[in-house]
C-alpha cells in the first residue's frame, strides 16, 4: 500500500535527510519533540510535531520508548515509521510491535532484525551458506574461564564483542592471557549498559585488517541486490570516523566475490529493505563475514553519491510493497566519494567531546560537495545524543581528485562554538599512505603520529589574535573615559545619605 | 618628594605557548608581524556571517577565541586550537624566574578528562604507580574510559569516590614523582 | 638662593642619598624571587607621573632598642604617598621587601598611619601594597601597637572609602588582620600569601607539614577560604585589576560611582538571546552569567570572589553607563542553593554597595538552602540571617529579577517585596512557592498518594498541577509581591529606567548606633 504519512523516530541530520526523501514523495512527515533539545532544527522541517516533551519518564530515553512512540502514530494515524539509525533502528520488538499495530515498519522483518542482531546465530547461518568467517567461540562466553580456555586455543590476540551491539561498544582486545578476566569484566559491564544483554563472544583478532561493508538493497519479494562496497577502514576505538566508495584495496573480481557473499547473507535471512554486510579485509585479499547490520547507516551518502540511487526512497518503496526497481547489472559505481565525519570532539585532548553552543557553521557550495547536517547557528550540542555535527560528502570523478576537493571543502568549513574533528580531517589528507589508498584499521594507531594538522604560521597568526585581542581590551579598559561628579551631587540625595 | 617617573611601559607583549615557545609583539595594537625577517601588515576581516578572519599568503584563516581567561587564551584557527598566556616582558621573565624554582618533586594532578561518573578507583593512597597504568574507570557518553597515570610514582592523594559525578578538568588523583 | 652654595648643595646631597638606597642589587634579588620593587608596583598602579611620595626621608629610632640596633634607612621600608588612578586621587603605601625584609617597625607603622589619616581626611580611595615579612622583632610591642593603630585606622576608614590591600609577597602573623578589614584583598598566584601561623608553627605544633602555598597561598584564599577576592597570575595584573575595580569605585561615601560612556556598538534594544538561556525544565542547570552579560553595558562585568561560593555570583557591572552591584545565584553549581559560604559572600558585597551607594540587581533562582548535618552544626541559621540582613539594613536601590526558582526561605532571603526590594520582576519562567512542586505535593496529598496504585504517576501528575496552578509567578503578580511579570527580552530595558527612577532613592533606618548584624 502506499505510504501517505510517515513518522520519523529520529532526530538530528537523519532525521532531516529522511523528511527530505519524504517530502519529495510527497509523503507528511511527523517527527518527536524532546525536552532535551526543544529548539532542534530538525523539527522545524518536518510537517508535524509529535510532542514527548511534556510530562517524560526520566527512565526511559523518548527515542527508546516503544510504547509511547507506537501510540503517538496510532492517534495520528501515521501509515509508517522509519528508525533511522540508532535507538530503535535494530530493535525487533520495536518492529514487531510495529507490524503487530499495523504501522508499516520501514526496514526489514522482527525476525530478519533478530537473528542478525545476534552476533552468534548471524555467524551460523554465514556458515550454513558457506560465507567465510573467523575462527572464535560458537556463541556468547560464559564467563572469563571458557574465554581463556577458547582464546588460549585458537591463540591470541582475540576480540570480545558484545553480542547484542556494536559501535565500539562493548568490545576489547585481549592480547595476553593475564589480560583476559579484567577485559571479560569491562567488555560484558559496557555491553549490559549499552544494549541491556551482558553477552559477548570471543573470536580470532585479525591485526590491521580493513573494513569492508557492502550495502545491500532487497524487496518483498525475493530480489537481493548490492550496491557496491564502503571502505572504513579509518577508526578510533571501533567508531567510524571517514568512509569512502568505492575502496582502493578492491579490484571488480574482489567486488563481485564479496558483493556475492554479502547478498547470500541478506537472503539467508529473506531480507528486505537497506542493510549491509560488514567484512575484514586481510591484507592477502581473503575476507570473512563480521555482522550484518539491518538499518540505513550513518554513511549512506557515499554510496547514494557514486550510485546514484537515493536510498531513504528505495526503502520506502520496498516497504510499499514495490519491486526493486534495480537489477544487479544496472549497479554501476561512478567516480569517487568520500565522507568526512565532523564531531564536536577535541581531536588534541584525545577526541574527549566538546559539548556547547554552535554559534555559528558555514560550509562551501559546491557541485562536488554534499552536507547532512541537523545542526544549524545556535544549536546545541548536548550530552543527550551523539556529538555529531555534520557528514562532509565530496564526490568527484577520481579518488585523487575528491582527495582534492576535500581538501577545498574541509579549508572552507567554519564552525565557531565548539572544538571539532577538522584538524584530524586535515591530519589524514596530509598522510602520503592515506593519499596512495594504503591503510587499514590500524591507520589511527600506527600510522597517524599526530592526529591533527597545523600549517607552522598557524601558530603564529593565533599569537598575533591573542595578543592583539588582549592588548585591546587593555587599551579599552584604560582609554574609556570616566566621568567623575567631583563633590557635585544633588543637595536631596546628599542630605539624607548618611544616617 | 617627586623622584624621577620611570619611563612608560614599552607595548611589547609576547604570547607564551604551551610548549614555552615566545611570539613577540612590538606593537599589538598596530597589526604588524615580523615575518622571516620583514614587518608584515595584517589585516583583520569579519565576514558577513560574524566570523573573523585573516588574509595570510592568499589563504583565508578563520580565527576564534575559544577561551580566555585573564591573560589566558585559547585560540581556534583552521580547526586546530593553541593556547597561550600572553605576557609582558616582565612577567616572562618572572615566570621564567618562578619556574628554576618549581620543586622537581611535586605532585601532579591527574584531571578528568571529560565529565563523567567515576565507576572504578584501582588505587589507593600510597600506591605505586607506573606511567600509563589505569588507575580510573569513567564512565561518560556511554563507554567506559580509562584514565591512566602520565608518570611513575606514589599516589598523594585521591580526590573522587566510587559513582561519583566529576566535571571536566576536576582533579581525580596527584601522584608525587619518585 | 644661591644654587651652589651650602644651602642647595646639602639639599642635592640628601636627595642623592635617597635614590642611591634604591640599589640594582636588591632590585635583582627581588625580581629574582618573581617580584617587583615597591617602585614597579607605585608606577605600574598610578597614572604616569602623578605619584608624589610623602616621608621618603622618615627614619628608624637611633636609640638601641635593647634587642639590637635597627638599621638606618631613609623610609623605613615603606614607601607612602598619593597620586591619580585614572585621573582620581587615590592614596597608598607600598611595602619595601628589600628594606629590611619589608618588616613593620614602629616609625614604618607611623608612616602607614600618616597615609590611612590623609586619605580618610581628603575622602580618597587607600590602597596597600604589602610585601612584609612581619613585625620587626627588634622592636618588639612597639611593633604590634604600630599594627594595632593600622588596624583602627582600617575599621574608622570602614564604609567611609573604599580600601583595597594587594598581597604581593608574605602578609603572615598579625598583619593579615589589615587586609582582612579592608574592602577588597587582591592576591597573586605563586608568589603571595597570607596565614596567621606559618608552616614552621603548624610543624612544630601539630607535627604537619604543609607548604607556604598549600597553607595560604593565593589559590587556596581565592577557592577555599575566601578571604582574596581577586587573584592574577602576575604583579602587573594584578594592579592593572586595581585599577579596573577602582573605576567602579566612588571616592568616598558621598560620591556616586564614576559613569562610563557606553561603546558605540552598546544598545537597549530588545535581546532576544534572553529568552533561550533559561529552560523550561526547572532542573536543568544553565551559567547565570550569560544572563548578566547581556543585562549589563557590554563587557562591563567585574566579578568578585569567582573562585569562592561559586553558587552565588556577586560582581559589579555597569548599565547605562552606571555602575550597580550584582549578585546571582548560580544554577549550575550546587542547584543554586544558598549555603554558609555563599551567604557570607554574598552579605558582605551587600554591605559594601549599601556603603558605598551602589545600587543592588538581584538574579534570583534558588531552590532553597543546602540541607544537610554539615551545614545545620555550622550555623546555616546564623550565616544565612546574614544576607537577609544585608539586603533589609541597606538603603539603596534593589531590583530584583526572579528568573525560575524561588522557593521558601530563599525567595524572603533574596530581597523579596517585603523586605524592602524597590522593584521585583519575574521572568515568565518563574516558580515562586512555599517549597518546590514535588515536595510540596507529597505533604498536601500524602493520603491520596499512600491510598494510590501508582503513587509515582500520580505524584508526577499532582506536581505538574501545583507548579500550573500555584507555583507560577502571576499569583504574587496578582496579590503585588512580583510588580511585572516581564519578557526576558526586554529586561535590560526595563532595568536601566527603572534604575533611573531609583537614583533620588532615600530611606530612613531606625536611629541606632548599629544594628546586631549575626555573625
Amino acid at each position: 500500500m502506499k505510504i501517505k504519512s510517515l513518522l520519523i523516530a529520529n532526530r538530528g541530520e537523519i532525521a532531516i535527510r529522511i523528511i527530505k526523501t519524504a517530502r519529495k514523495m510527497g509523503i507528511r512527515s511527523y517527527v518527536i519533540k524532546t525536552a532535551k533539545e526543544p529548539n532542534a532544527w530538525y523539527l522545524e522541517e518536518a510537517d508535524e510535531i509529535i510532542d514527548f516533551s511534556e510530562d517524560y519518564d526520566e527512565s526511559i530515553p523518548e527515542f527508546l520508548d516503544i510504547e509511547r512512540i507506537i501510540k503517538g502514530a496510532k492517534k495520528r494515524k501515521v501509515d509508517a515509521i522509519h528508525p533511522g539509525y540508532g535507538f530503535l533502528a535494530e530493535n525487533p520488538d520495536f518492529a514487531r510491535r510495529c507490524e503487530e499495530e499495523n504501522i508499516i515498519f520501514v526496514g526489514p522483518s522482527h525476525d530478519a532484525i533478530y537473528r542478525m542482531g545476534h552476533k552468534t546465530i548471524a555467524k551460523e547461518l554465514a556458515r550454513e551458506h558457506g560465507v567465510p568467517l573467523l575462527g572464535g567461540s560458537p556463541g556468547a562466553v560464559r564467563d572469563a574461564e571458557e574465554a581463556r580456555k577458547i582464546a588460549n586455543e585458537i591463540g591470541y590476540p582475540v576480540i570480545l564483542k558484545a553480542a547484542a551491539g556494536g559501535g565500539g561498544r562493548g568490545m576489547r582486545v585481549v592480547s595476553k592471557e593475564k589480560d583476559i578476566e579484567r577485559m571479560f569484566t569491562l567488555a560484558t559491564n559496557e555491553a549490559s549498559k549499552a544494549f541491556n544483554n551482558p553477552d559477548v563472544f570471543l573470536e580470532r583478532f585479525v591485526r590491521e585488517p580493513r573494513h569492508i561493508e557492502f550495502q545491500i538493497l532487497a524487496d518483498k519479494h525475493g530480489n537481493v541486490i548490492h550496491l557496491g562496497e564502503r571502505e572504513c577502514s579509518v577508526q578510533r576505538k571501533h567508531q567510524k570516523l571517514l568512509e569512502e566508495s568505492p575502496s582502493p584495496a578492491l579490484s571488480s573480481a574482489l567486488r563481485k566475490k564479496m558483493g556475492e557473499a554479502a547478498v547470500n547473507i541478506a537472503k539467508a535471512v529473506n531480507y528486505y529493505s537497506a542493510g549491509t554486510v560488514e567484512f575484514l579485509l586481510d591484507s592477502d585479499n581473503s575476507f570473512s563475514f563480521m555482522e550484518m547490520n539491518t538499518r540505513i547507516q550513518v554513511e549512506h551518502p557515499v554510496t547514494e553519491m557514486v550510485t546514484g540511487i537515493d536510498l531513504i526512497e528505495q526503502m520506502i518503496r520496498i516497504a510499499e510493497g514495490e519491486k526493486l526497481a534495480y537489477t544487479q547489472k544496472d549497479i554501476k559505481l561512478n567516480g569517487w566519494a568520500i565522507e568526512w565525519r565532523i564531531n564536536a570532539e577535541d581531536v588534541q585532548s584525545g577526541f574527549s567531546p566538546s559539548l556547547g553552543t554552535i554559534e555559528k557553521i558555514s560550509w562551501p557550495e559546491d557541485e562536488h560537495v554534499r552536507v547532512d547536517t541537523g545542526v544549524r547557528d545556535g544549536s546545541v550540542i548536548t550530552p543527550y545524543f551523539d556529538s555529531m555535527i555534520a557528514k562532509l560528502i565530496v564526490h568527484a570523478e577520481t579518488r585523487e581528485k575528491a582527495l582534492q576537493q576535500s581538501s577545498m571543502a574541509i579549508r572552507k568549513f567554519w564552525i565557531k562554538g565548539t572544538k571539532t574533528t577538522l584538524a584530524f580531517c586535515r591530519a589524514v589528507l596530509q598522510n602520503t599512505n592515506f593519499r596512495k589508498g594504503n591503510f587499514n584499521t590500524s591507520f589511527l594507531s600506527k600510522e597517524l603520529k599526530i592526529h591533527y594538522h597545523a600549517e607552522p604560521d598557524e601558530a603564529l597568526l593565533a599569537a598575533f589574535f591573542a595578543t592583539y585581542d588582549y592588548a585591546r581590551e587593555i587599551q579599552e579598559n584604560e582609554e574609556k573615559p570616566l566621568h567623575t561628579e567631583n563633590g557635585k551631587i544633588a543637595p536631596w540625595v546628599l542630605k539624607k545619605r548618611l544616617r | 618628594m617627586a623622584r624621577e617617573a620611570k619611563k612608560k611601559q614599552s607595548t611589547k607583549l609576547i604570547a607564551l605557548s604551551t610548549t614555552n615557545k615566545a611570539y613577540e609583539f612590538r606593537k599589538p595594537l598596530e597589526k604588524k608581524i615580523k615575518y622571516q625577517g620583514k614587518e608584515v601588515e595584517i589585516k583583520l576581516h569579519e565576514d558577513p556571517k560574524g566570523f573573523s578572519y585573516i588574509v595570510w599568503k592568499n589563504k583565508k584563516y578563520m580565527l576564534d577565541v575559544i577561551e580566555k581567561k585573564q591573560n589566558r587564551y585559547t585560540i581556534m584557527v583552521n580547526g586546530v586550537w593553541h593556547t597561550f598566556t600572553v605576557e609582558t616582558p616582565v612577567s616572562l621573565k618572572r615566570k621564567r624566574y618562578l619556574e628554576q624554582q618549581a620543586d622537581a618533586s611535586s605532585a601532579v594532578s591527574i584531571e578528568a578528562p571529560m565529565p563523567g561518573k567515576i565507576i572504578d578507583i584501582m588505587v589507593e593512597e600510597g600506591a605505586e604507580v607506573k606511567e600509563g597504568e589505569p588507575i580510573i574507570i569513567l564512565e561518560a557518553m556511554k563507554m567506559q574510559n580509562e584514565i591512566t597515570s602520565h608518570i611513575t610514582g606514589l599516589v598523594k592523594t585521591v580526590a573522587v569516590k566510587k559513582n561519583e559525578t566529576v566535571m571536566k578538568d576536576d582533579v581525580l588523583i596527584e601522584i608525587q614523582r619518585g | 638662593m644661591d644654587v651652589k652654595g651650602r644651602n642647595f648643595t646639602r639639599f642635592l646631597e640628601r636627595q642623592q642619598a635617597h635614590s642611591e638606597q634604591q640599589d640594582a642589587k636588591a632590585a635583582s634579588k627581588q625580581h629574582a624571587k618573581g617580584k617587583l620593587t615597591a617602585w614597579e608596583r607605585i608606577d605600574i598602579l598610578f597614572d604616569e607621573d602623578t605619584f608624589e611620595e610623602v616621608d621618603a626621608f622618615v627614619t628608624a629610632d637611633r636609640s638601641d632598642t635593647g634587642f639590637g640596633k635597627v638599621k638606618q634607612t631613609f623610609g623605613d621600608g615603606v614607601i607612602i604617598g598619593h597620586g591619580l588612578i585614572r585621573g582620581r586621587l587615590t592614596f597608598a603605601y607600598a611595602q619595601d621587601f628589600t628594606v629590611m625584609g619589608g618588616s613593620l617597625g614602629s616609625v614604618h607603622a607611623a608612616k602607614i598611619m600618616k597615609i590611612q589619616d590623609m586619605a580618610l581626611k581628603m575622602g580618597a580611595p587607600m590602597i596597600g601594597l604589602i610585601d612584609s615579612g612581619g613585625a620587626r622583632i627588634q622592636e618588639g610591642v612597639a611593633s604590634l601597637a604600630g599594627y594595632a593603630g593600622i588596624f583602627y585606622r582600617n575599621v574608622q576608614s570602614s564604609g567611609v572609602i573604599p580600601q583595597i590591600s594587594v598581597i604581593l609577597g608574605p602578609a603572615a602573623g598579625g598583619a593579615v588582620y589589615s587586609p582582612s578589614i579592608t574592602d577588597f584583598v587582591f592576591m597573586t598566584d605563586q608568589t603571595s600569601y597570607m596565614f596567621v601561623t606559618g608552616p614552621n608553627v603548624v610543624k612544630e605544633v601539630l607535627n604537619e607539614d604543609v607548604s607556604f602555598n598549600d597553607l595560604g597561598g593565593a589559590g587556596i584564599h581565592s577557592k577555599k577560604s575566601g578571604v582574596a577576592h581577586m587573584v592574577f597570575p602576575d604583579e602587573e595584573n594584578t594592579l592593572m585589576g586595581v585599577r579596573q575595580l577602582l573605576a567602579y569605585l566612588p571616592s568616598n561615601n558621598m560620591e556616586n560611582s564614576p559613569e562610563m560612556e557606553l561603546s558605540p556598538d552598546e544598545t537597549a534594544d530588545v535581546e532576544e538571546k534572553l529568552r533561550d538561556i533559561v529552560p523550561d525544565d526547572p532542573n536543568k542547570p544553565y551559567d547565570v552569567k550569560d544572563v548578566i552579560n547581556l543585562l549589563v553595558d557590554k563587557r562591563s562585568f567585574y566579578e568578585i570572589s569567582e573562585n569562592y561560593a561559586q553558587n552565588i555570583v556577586v560582581g559589579f557591572g555597569r548599565m547605562d553607563g552606571k555602575v550597580i552591584g550584582i549578585v546571582a545565584n548560580q544554577p549550575k553549581v550546587l542547584a543554586g542553593t544558598l549555603d554558609i559560604n555563599s551567604s557570607n559572600k554574598g552579605a558582605r558585597f551587600i554591605r559594601f554597595c549599601d556603603a558605598f551607594n551602589i545600587p543592588l540587581l538581584i538574579l534570583e533562582d534558588v531552590p532553597g538552602f543546602l540541607p544537610g548535618i554539615d551545614q545545620e552544626h555550622n550555623g546555616i541559621i546564623r550565616h544565612g540571617a546574614k544576607m537577609l540582613y544585608a539586603f533589609a539594613d541597606s538603603t539603596v536601590p534593589r531590583i530584583t529579577v526572579i528568573l525560575r526558582k524561588s522557593y521558601g526561605g530563599a525567595y524572603c532571603v533574596m530581597n523579596s517585596k517585603n523586605l524592602g526590594g524597590d522593584f521585583n520582576f519575574a521572568w515568565p519562567t518563574a516558580e515562586i512557592a512555599v517549597m518546590g512542586p514535588e515536595g510540596a505535593v507529597a505533604i498536601l496529598y500524602r493520603k491520596d498518594l499512600d491510598a494510590s496504585d501508582d503513587a509515582v504517576a500520580l505524584k508526577k501528575e499532582l506536581a505538574a498541577k501545583y507548579r500550573n496552578e500555584i507555583a507560577n509567578p502571576y499569583v504574587a503578580e496578582e496579590r503585588g509581591f512580583i510588580d511585572e511579570v516581564i519578557d526576558p527580552a526586554v529586561t535590560r530595558q526595563k532595568l536601566i529606567r527603572a534604575f533611573e527612577a531609583l537614583e533620588t532613592k532615600h530611606v530612613d533606618n531606625p536611629a541606632r548606633k548599629h544594628g546586631n548584624i549575626p555573625l
